[in-house]
């Protein structure tokens, strides 16, 4: 299966597989790639250019690029990240082209944004400072239909689409189409560290609207 | 008295907790951090709970669809790979 081989780690023995079918052009393994590749890819190019159509084109341009490029791949990172670092690159020049190149600068992290609301939690010099002073609810008691409803995924959709741009991308490649951490840091160019604080941030305000709407 | 013992190095507070949940989920922890954490989380029912949210809004988000390739692309890169290889 080609699904499992594009998310692997680089250089196992699937992958090295894959991408000897692709340099050989067997065209069932390419339509397998181009079809598990599509959504990472589609998710990086709408990172940095807000057009859908664009960011098809940046998807078509990365395809041309990959195989152009894919003599000289030489596995050191999985077959995913290298794909995606082409992509980010074409995407980053066609969103300067745009007027809108997310400024990756924008991924260094602001340390001044709280994660939850600090009036949540008690003073210092008050019992259990930093504590909650209200404890969040525990949706374990919700019942299950609500948790997996269709609307709560809604909820989440609408969350991580209105989160600032850098944590958007972060979190749809990690946590909606499953990227590793270091796939997400290297074809982006970032650290692991920035990567796992914009990772967190957006889960924590998708959470806060989550809370929302099951408290109501 | 004595001293606390100092087998932990570290007890969290809740916001420490907070800012930490997303590297307990993902397993990024060192087995110390883990510890402490799970201590914390064992008699904090908030952070039992805020650490539960997260997790169910990681779990939504895994839930989500992602966007599949339109047909004309398919065709037009299928194309693209059999000019490109032959």
């Amino acid at each position: 299966m080609v699904s499992g081989s594009v998310g692997g780690v680089a250089g196992t023995a699937e992958e090295s597989e894959l991408v000897g079918r692709l340099r050989e052009g067997d065209e069932q393994a390419f339509e397998e790639a181009v079809d598990a590749l599509y959504p990472a890819m589609f998710a990086v190019a709408r990172g940095y250019v807000r057009v859908r159509s664009v960011a098809e084109e940046v998807v078509q341009d990365g395809w041309v690029a990959i195989l152009d490029g894919l003599e000289r791949f030489e596995g050191r990172s999985s077959l995913r990240t290298w794909v995606l670092q082409i992509v980010a690159n074409i995407a980053r020049d066609r969103g300067a082209r745009e007027g809108r190149s997310l400024p990756f600068s924008a991924l260094e992290v602001s340390e001044e944004e709280p994660l939850v609301e600090p009036e949540r939690f008690l003073r210092r010099g008050e019992p259990f400072p930093e504590g909650w002073k209200v404890f969040p609810t525990d949706w374990r008691t919700l019942p299950e239909s609500r948790v997996l409803a269709r609307e709560t995924r809604d909820v989440v959709d609408a969350a991580i689409t209105s989160l600032p741009d850098s944590q958007q991308l972060v979190m749809m490649l990690r946590d909606v189409v499953g990227c590793r951490a270091e796939e997400v840091s290297e074809a982006l160019g970032i650290t692991a560290a920035n990567e796992r604080v914009l990772l967190h941030r957006a889960r924590v305000r998708v959470r806060a609207e989550l809370e929302r709407y099951f408290d109501g | 008295m004595a001293e606390p013992s100092g087998e932990f190095q570290h007890d969290y507070t809740c916001q420490e907790v907070v800012a930490l949940a997303s590297e307990y989920i993902d397993g990024t922890m060192t087995a110390e951090q883990m510890t402490a954490f799970e201590l914390h989380l064992n008699f904090c029912d908030g952070c039992s709970s805020f650490v539960d949210q997260v997790r169910t809004t990681v779990a939504t988000a895994q839930r989500l669809s992602t966007d599949e390739i339109p047909d004309e692309m398919k065709a037009k890169l299928l194309t693209a790979f059999k000019d490109w290889h032959s």
